[in-house]
């Protein structure tokens, strides 16, 4: 039977859960096996910075806790980077101790990172659970798998930072609202979920707005059809919203010490800090866009850009088959409400609209479009669960016909799931180590996205694909100049093994051996800084990524 | 029904093949080098050298780098230029190749080189970027001008974002010691286009001119100008106008504008009726606020070539 209607899945069960650690320890365990060849980028620097710290503070915690509360202790270790909320950098910070007491990863890098990838992992359970409560279990698997083999997100997914996390709190917020619109036994989960999401990122303010809309639509629909029928589908009161708006703000002060003190200021401080955030630079289209107004197609354009086609076209198809389900069913219940016309939870509004709202937030014009895809991660799993949504309705179309055991039905919808993820996997394997500067063939590839002048990268994370050249090259070691790379990341390249200490970094492009020039079109002034400085244009080296240069590397004839 | 089904099922077949397409051409390293290399035995003097698209850019430099001095990677025009060398993937072209068929066509594997000649209306009489160090610079403080001695030495301090030119540069003349950046000196500077340009750094202190004068200049029938500001000093819009006057043999023969916004601007100024063959340039530049007024520019004279006009 071809699966249709809003929603035409059921409730995980205990297999659903093994299926969902399986898939959630094998993705960390590919994130662990593959993140040595990503170097470390510039926001992971500053979370490093701000983890050594915030381990320091939990240390003094452990041992003497009455002087780790004094204002003194909380503001030394929080006041460093204190306009991003605590919760995934203590998570940093707990890998970084247990690294140092029990040396548990392979490199320091790895017990920074760990918490991240934990938290792509989780995601991925949540997709497969998510997926399978609304449209089974071959849709749930789809999801999550078509969500891993995302190139972008899989490079976002190693890194110490919060934008996979913030994804992974959002949609675990997502997942529990919505649970609890039809067992408000659960609101206080979603409760819990929203407090995590906000103690993770900014991102998380949308999320009441989106499930109070939500929860508006369904009441609507449920006292319509409670004065026409006068049975009772949910409940119209908004446990799970209430739960969030309650149970949230208090995690969110009782989790982050900084706001122990000072409390009013510190908050409008970090409000103030992303409602009036900087703006960098962000190549699009060959212009350089550095203030506002913004182009408003670049989130669209980026989509399409960067997630593979297949994947892309699977989720729109999922969105429309959605929309067609839902919206005869709402027309002709309008017209005579009765029981079982529609799904009370309105599964479909709420994926849609958190679906979309990253991305019309990113296409307001004041909205800045540095951060590149990740800042509209939140939208990638409504993305996944749609395409798993098709995924099963194409299955069921394929193989109507088929009367073969459920062995061999389960065989041939694992083999239409692997040709349709093919090329998400090929392309994400394509993609690595360099996942910021990876494009889909909508854009033509690297080359026909460097052709069209989009960013070929941001954070300065690619000087890790040149160590096998600066140790050809500077075999004694020297002085670097490292453009973008921050120094706590280069640094790390060190600690982590991949350069001796004989290498230095310096700031002064005259006094460098060799200087970096990380590719992005407003770093043109350090090409230009270095042949005025070397009095020549010749790189000694070229990083290059499909032919496109990431890197050049200029050697100082002076030294 | 069936053909959406077939439609959709053939989606991945389509990505893998075009990503595979994608991927077999790149070309390689070698074939860059190849290319690079028939180029070199090639060059003669006159000849510039260029590759599309503008991304490639660095890999030529990597390949042709000793054969790219500053002044053809940051040139303003390719006027000086009998012949333009083209180093091509994708089947692009610069902005700049003339129309028509190459006089040359090389392909080694998936990169290509052509050969253009340069049909040039006029001929370079005098580079002032070139000829800058037998200049002389001068600065005008309360009425007095002040000559801007020539000084060699120091070492460029930091880089990075927003620090436009690294100061000191090695050769300058050098307006004011206690203000850095009131020197005289050839640099490489990003355009508010941010595409390189080599010129003449010539920062105004203010309402008095800060001057730099050329003497025996061939005059030809054009004088041509290209001016403008570090990208980040002019891409907010918020400078001052800087005023430059350009003086032949002491009287003012043009007086220009630069807004911040134009970017690097082309300026002519007609010398074709001048009695004398050659005579003294002189261009100032002045403003009503300093701050952030980096102007730089480059320039030439040249003379019609038959049937032609500069």
């Amino acid at each position: 039977m071809i699966p249709s209607g809003e929603r035409f899945g059921r409730t995980p069960d205990g297999l659903d859960h093994v299926i969902g650690l399986v898939l959630c320890c094998a993705y960390i365990a590919l994130l662990v096996h593959t993140a040595d060849a990503i170097g470390m980028s510039r926001d992971e620097g500053m979370y490093v910075y701000a983890a050594e710290r915030y381990a320091r503070w939990l240390e003094q915690l452990w041992q003497a806790p009455s002087s780790a509360l004094t204002r003194e202790s909380i503001d030394a270790a929080f006041s460093v980077n204190h306009e991003h909320p605590p919760l995934m950098k203590l998570l940093f910070a707990l890998g970084h101790i247990m690294q140092r007491k029990y040396a548990i990863f392979g490199d320091d890098s790895l017990s920074f990172r760990f918490g991240g990838m934990l938290s792509a992992g989780l995601l991925l359970w949540l997709i497969y659970g998510f997926g399978t409560r609304l449209y089974g279990r071959a849709a749930g698997l789809f999801a999550a798998l078509a969500y891993a083999l995302l190139p972008r997100p899989f490079y976002h997914a190693h890194l110490d930072a919060f934008d996979v996390p913030i994804t992974c709190a959002s949609t675990a917020t997502l997942y529990a609202y919505y649970v609890s619109v039809e067992r408000p036994r659960r609101a206080p989960l979603a409760g819990l979920c929203f407090g995590l999401a906000l103690l993770t990122k900014h991102n998380s303010w949308l999320l009441p707005g989106l499930c109070g809309l939500h929860f508006a639509f369904c009441v609507m629909l449920e006292l319509r059809s409670r004065r026409a029928m006068a049975t009772r589908q949910i409940s119209i009161l908004p446990y799970g919203l209430l739960a969030m708006l309650l149970i949230g703000p208090a995690l969110f002060y009782a989790g982050w010490p900084w706001l122990w003190h000072d409390t009013f200021a510190r908050l409008r401080g970090y409000a103030e800090f992303h409602l009036h955030h900087a703006y960098y630079n962000m190549e699009y289209f060959g212009v350089n866009y550095f203030w506002p107004p913004f182009p408003s197609s670049y989130a669209w354009v980026m989509t399409l850009f960067t997630v593979p086609i297949t994947t892309l076209v699977l989720g729109v198809a999922g969105v429309i088959s959605a929309c067609v389900s839902v919206l005869p069913a709402l027309r002709s219940w309008l017209r005579s409400p009765g029981p079982g016309a529609y799904d009370p939870t309105q599964p479909t509004w709420l994926l849609l609209s958190a679906l979309l709202a990253p991305l019309a937030l990113i296409s307001l014009p004041s909205t800045p479009i540095f951060g590149g895809t990740k800042h509209w991660f939140p939208a990638y799993p409504m993305l996944a669960l749609f395409a798993g949504r098709a995924f099963a309705q194409l299955a069921a179309n394929v193989f109507r016909s088929q009367r073969a055991g459920l062995s061999a039905q389960v065989a041939l919808r694992c083999g239409l799931g692997a040709w349709l993820l093919a090329p998400s996997l090929v392309e994400t394997i394509h993609s690595h180590p360099f996942g910021l500067s990876h494009y889909g063939v909508a854009a033509g590839g690297v080359p026909g996205a460097a052709q069209k002048g989009m960013n070929r990268q941001f954070w300065g994370f690619t000087t890790r694909s040149l160590v096998p050249y600066l140790r050809e090259a500077m075999p004694n070691g020297g002085t670097l100049y490292i453009c973008d790379t921050i120094f706590t990341a280069f640094e790390m390249l060190i600690r982590d093994g991949h350069l001796p200490r004989s290498f230095r970094v310096t700031g002064d492009i005259a006094n460098a051996d060799y200087a970096l020039v990380h590719h992005e079109k407003h770093f043109a002034e350090i090409d230009h800084q270095i042949w005025t400085t070397y009095g020549n244009v010749q790189p000694a080296h070229v990083l290059l990524y499909d032919g496109v240069p990431i890197i050049s590397v200029y050697k100082n004839p002076r030294r | 029904m069936r053909y959406l089904i077939l439609g959709l099922l053939s989606i991945p077949l389509f990505e893998l093949c075009a990503h595979a397409w994608i991927v077999r051409h790149v070309p390689a390293v070698s074939e860059y080098r190849a290319a690079s290399d028939f180029i070199r035995a090639g060059l003669e003097p006159g000849d510039v050298i260029t590759s599309a698209p503008a991304f490639t850019d660095p890999i030529l430099r990597w390949q042709l780098g000793d054969r790219v001095p500053l002044a053809m990677a940051g040139r303003s025009d390719d006027a000086r230029y009998e012949r333009m060398w083209v180093l091509s993937i994708r089947g692009a072209l610069p902005a700049g190749a003339p129309q028509g068929q190459p006089e040359l066509q090389r392909e080694f594997g998936r990169v290509r080189v052509l050969r253009y000649r340069l049909r040039q209306p006029a001929r370079v009489l005098f580079d002032f970027v070139e000829a800058w160090e037998r200049a002389e610079a001068s600065i005008v403080r309360g009425g007095v001008p002040t000559r801007c001695p020539l000084r060699v030495g120091g070492t460029p301090r930091g880089g990075g974002l927003g620090k436009g030119v690294l100061l000191p540069v090695r050769r300058r003349f050098e307006c004011d010691p206690r203000s850095p950046a009131l020197f005289i000196a050839p640099v490489v500077l990003e355009g508010l286009d941010n595409e390189p340009r080599y010129c003449i750094w010539q920062h105004p202190q203010g309402e008095e001119p800060v001057s730099l004068s050329f003497r025996d200049v061939p005059l030809g029938d054009e004088l041509r100008l290209y001016a403008g500001l570090y990208y980040e000093h002019e891409r907010m819009r918020e400078g001052a106008p800087i005023e430059v006057s350009v003086a032949i043999d002491g009287r003012e023969r043009a007086h220009f504008t630069h807004r911040d916004g134009e970017g690097f601007q082309r300026w002519t100024v007609p010398t074709a009726g001048s009695e004398a063959a050659t005579g003294e340039v002189t261009l100032s530049v002045r403003t009503s606020d300093s701050r952030g007024r980096s102007f730089c520019w480059a320039g030439e004279t040249l003379r019609a070539n038959a049937g032609g006009s500069p």
